[in-house]
């Protein structure tokens, strides 16, 4: 009993504090978004619900439906997110798989190699990599010499051999390489604690290794499979500087610079808090998905 | 706004109003709007807002009362219907003076001059010897875009001593009580240093609140040892953006909605930087996204850096960042006279940026001292070629010497502005709000892709 109210008490700062800069924040973002702008585009806030304009959000909802102004940039987005979701499956499962089952002894090291970007912040990574991949980068000679440009062309993912002109695929790419390690280190915890008995259970059950890894292995981590992709969705959806950064062009612009062009500059910041709310709310249905899988999981393992 | 064809997409969005909203009229809107910010406007002036490129005589004659703008007599102009000054060359706007200039007295010193400008848009070593004669430490917070300055300082929340701008921006600044007058008897050099023209400008009539910081022009800046076709040759330049199919993904457009829009504009032979006419902001954004189907542009703003790296090799850049990309950023074994530059002589963009005291300023004495300071022949020269590349008005900035001296390339000769170039060249100014809107929306409709 004491010992709870202990941990409730250390607790408290801290999820006072979260609540509290998560509803201020989001309660601005509504205010805004449901507010006004004036002849000089300030945007005003209207924090009384009573005062609230919803022009701005109908005006974001019919720009985001089907032949909007910014229904492109929505298709556009979803795709880039979820190629680039389904790449991180591909690449880093196999990563979180031998870190947590095969490593052994240098477990300690691939650990180390994954928290490894995190020491540098991702702005400064993906500037590295502007430079890595300019025509006369140190990436793009290796990447060209390989012949990687020119599969890629074959492939029909990009066009010509400057992987900084608006490629969709840099960008994806990009995506990958900066949330690659959110996918894998919760991935990483759940197939550690997978037990090991029950695949060796399978085995002795004559199933093959293929086998045990499709009906025991990928059903059991599907927990964590799920939680790194909803860790890496959430920020890729709404992730502008990325594209900014690697391409820059129209043609592969995403929602975020599209929020990020309304809220820099001119008139229309209450119309990029008003399609700011759209995105939260669009996430939002993605996480309690999320959840509910989870809930869902948790029911059968207790029935179980 | 989805439905570009009808083409009457002005209707401001403040307030609530359905998406598709097309039967009512500009004139209408802005009526209402009108109605709001200011209560009594004319048909006069409401006139001017129905084609902004030859707005109407000063506020105050047109309200007849004598008023001027914000109540001060003393001011005058083209407004819009909210009262927003929409100055043009061919109609000058006195602003309305808020409040008396501070007195002449002793500079403050000690602790910080605090400013509020670009990055990387004033030489450190002129900041350390200003620093160094006033005994004051030169402390310099940076912007990204003049909106986000506006929206910070709006707030309330940000002091400074020095804010720089452009003259588009003016009306707002002072709309808001942002800056103060100037006390132009402690800014000799205004005078005595700075052309004319630029010292006595028709969006400041007086001059009130600004000095004059830098003029430059806006044309098509380009690797000459890479691109096989010379620019300069084209008319108007603006088409070799269109010509540049073969070096797709490696061609600049301005990240700045006026000046794309205003490109597309130039392009197909229309010369009104300020239009505020639906079809041609329409058929600009067309020519731009044909150009990003043809060449694939980069929208940004560093080809100082780009440029000279290779990362691109033709764009829509500013003049101060060819003379910038030669001065601070040319790689080893690049040759200054790789880099080229023209602009459209007739009717392109040529503008300055301007330098104010904020009306919060803790130091308005030595502000004042600095906005003189800054137009001092040597130590503009020190700023400008030592650092920021962009060229000052001044009559003691000899444009010939600097090239004789070999200071600035032959090639980027057309990248110095001239006094003539300056006195004639067209320039973006302060639109309705409901034109704004047109520009912004019409860029964010390019950007979509």
């Amino acid at each position: 009993m004491t010992r709870s109210l202990i941990w409730r008490v250390l607790a408290a700062p801290a999820l006072v504090w979260l609540a509290l800069f998560f509803l201020v924040a989001t309660y601005a973002i509504v205010s805004v978004g449901m507010g006004n702008v004036t002849t000089l585009f300030e945007p005003v806030p209207h924090w009384n619900p009573l005062d609230w304009n919803v022009g701005y959000l109908k005006q974001a909802l019919s720009d985001v439906a089907p032949g909007g102004q910014t229904w492109p940039v929505v298709v556009r987005t979803i795709a880039y997110v979820f190629v680039a979701m389904a790449l991180s499956l591909v690449i880093g499962y196999p990563v979180a798989y031998y870190a947590a089952r095969y490593a052994g002894r240098s477990r300690g090291i691939v650990l180390l190699l994954l928290v490894l970007p995190f020491w540098i912040s991702y702005i400064m990574r993906m500037f590295a990599w502007t430079n890595l991949l300019a025509p006369d980068g140190y990436a793009s000679k290796v990447l060209d010499a390989l012949g990687i440009d020119t599969l890629m062309n074959k492939l029909g993912v990009m066009d010509g051999s400057d992987w900084l002109g608006g490629q969709p695929v840099t960008v994806v790419l990009a995506l990958v390489y900066g949330y690659l390690p959110f996918f894998i280190l919760p991935l990483y915890a759940s197939l550690d604690r997978l037990d090991h008995r029950l695949i060796e259970a399978s085995r002795d059950l004559g199933a093959s290794p293929m086998q045990s890894f499709w009906r025991v292995v990928l059903p059991l981590s599907k927990s964590g499979i799920l939680a790194g992709l909803v860790l890496i969705a959430l920020p890729m959806f709404g992730d502008y500087f990325t594209q900014d950064l690697m391409s820059g062009s129209p043609d592969t612009s995403m929602i975020g610079n599209t929020i990020n062009g309304y809220v820099q500059g001119g008139s229309e910041k209450s119309l990029g808090a008003a399609l700011t709310l759209l995105l939260s709310i669009f996430l939002l249905v993605f996480m309690l998905g999320y959840l509910r899988s989870m809930r869902a999981e948790q029911r059968e393992a207790a029935a179980a | 706004m989805n439905d570009a064809s009808t083409g009457d997409e002005g209707e401001p969005r403040d307030g609530e109003r359905p998406p598709a909203q097309h039967g009512v009229s500009r004139r209408g809107l802005l009526k209402a709007a009108g109605g709001l910010a200011l209560g009594g406007v004319t048909a006069a002036s409401l006139a001017g807002c129905e084609d902004t490129t030859t707005p109407v005589a000063a506020y105050g004659a047109a309200g007849g009362g004598g008023r001027g703008i914000l109540g001060d007599p003393t001011a005058g102009g083209p407004v819009d219907a909210s009262g927003i000054p929409l100055a043009r060359r061919d109609y000058p706007v006195t602003l309305p003076r808020l409040g008396d200039p501070v007195k002449a007295g002793k500079p403050e010193t000690g602790g910080e001059l605090l400013i509020y400008n670009y990055a990387d848009y004033l030489n450190p070593a002129v900041l350390k010897e200003f620093g160094r004669l006033y005994n004051v430490s030169v402390r310099v917070t940076t912007f990204e875009t003049l909106d986000e300055a506006f929206s910070k300082l709006s707030t309330g929340g940000l002091k400074f001593d020095v804010i720089f701008s452009t003259p588009d921006q003016l009306s707002r600044l002072v709309g808001r009580k942002l800056i103060q007058p100037l006390n132009y008897d402690l800014i000799p050099n205004l005078r005595k240093n700075v052309w004319p023209e630029a010292a006595e400008p028709f969006y400041d009539v007086g001059p009130r609140y600004s000095v004059p910081y830098t003029v430059y022009t806006t044309g098509i800046g380009w690797r000459n040892d890479i691109v096989d076709y010379d620019p300069a040759k084209m008319i108007p330049v603006w088409d070799a953006m269109w010509a540049a199919e073969q070096y797709r993904g490696k061609v600049q457009l301005l990240n700045d909605y006026r000046e794309a829009i205003g490109m597309g504009l130039m392009h197909s032979g229309s010369d009104d930087l300020n239009t505020e006419r639906p079809v041609l902001i329409n058929a600009s954004v067309a020519s731009l996204e044909n150009l990003n189907r043809k060449v694939g542009v980069k929208v940004q703003i560093s080809a100082y850096e780009a440029l000279p790296a290779g990362q691109i090799v033709l764009g829509q850049v500013w003049s101060g960042d060819m003379l910038n990309a030669v001065i601070s950023y040319l790689p080893k074994g690049l040759s200054p006279d790789t880099i080229s530059y023209a602009y459209q002589e007739v009717g392109g963009p040529v503008f300055n940026d301007v330098i104010t005291v904020a009306s919060a300023a803790t130091k308005p004495v030595l502000a004042h001292h600095f906005l003189n300071f800054i137009l001092d022949n040597k130590i503009s020269l020190q700023n400008f070629i030592g650092y920021t590349g962009y060229q000052p008005p001044l009559n003691g900035i000899d444009a010939a010497l600097l090239l004789k001296q070999g200071l600035i390339p032959k090639g980027l000769q057309t990248a110095l502005v001239t006094r003539d170039a300056y006195a004639n060249g067209n320039a973006y100014l302060t639109l309705t709000t409901a034109g704004q809107r047109l520009w912004e929306d019409g860029w964010t409709r390019f950007q979509a892709g």
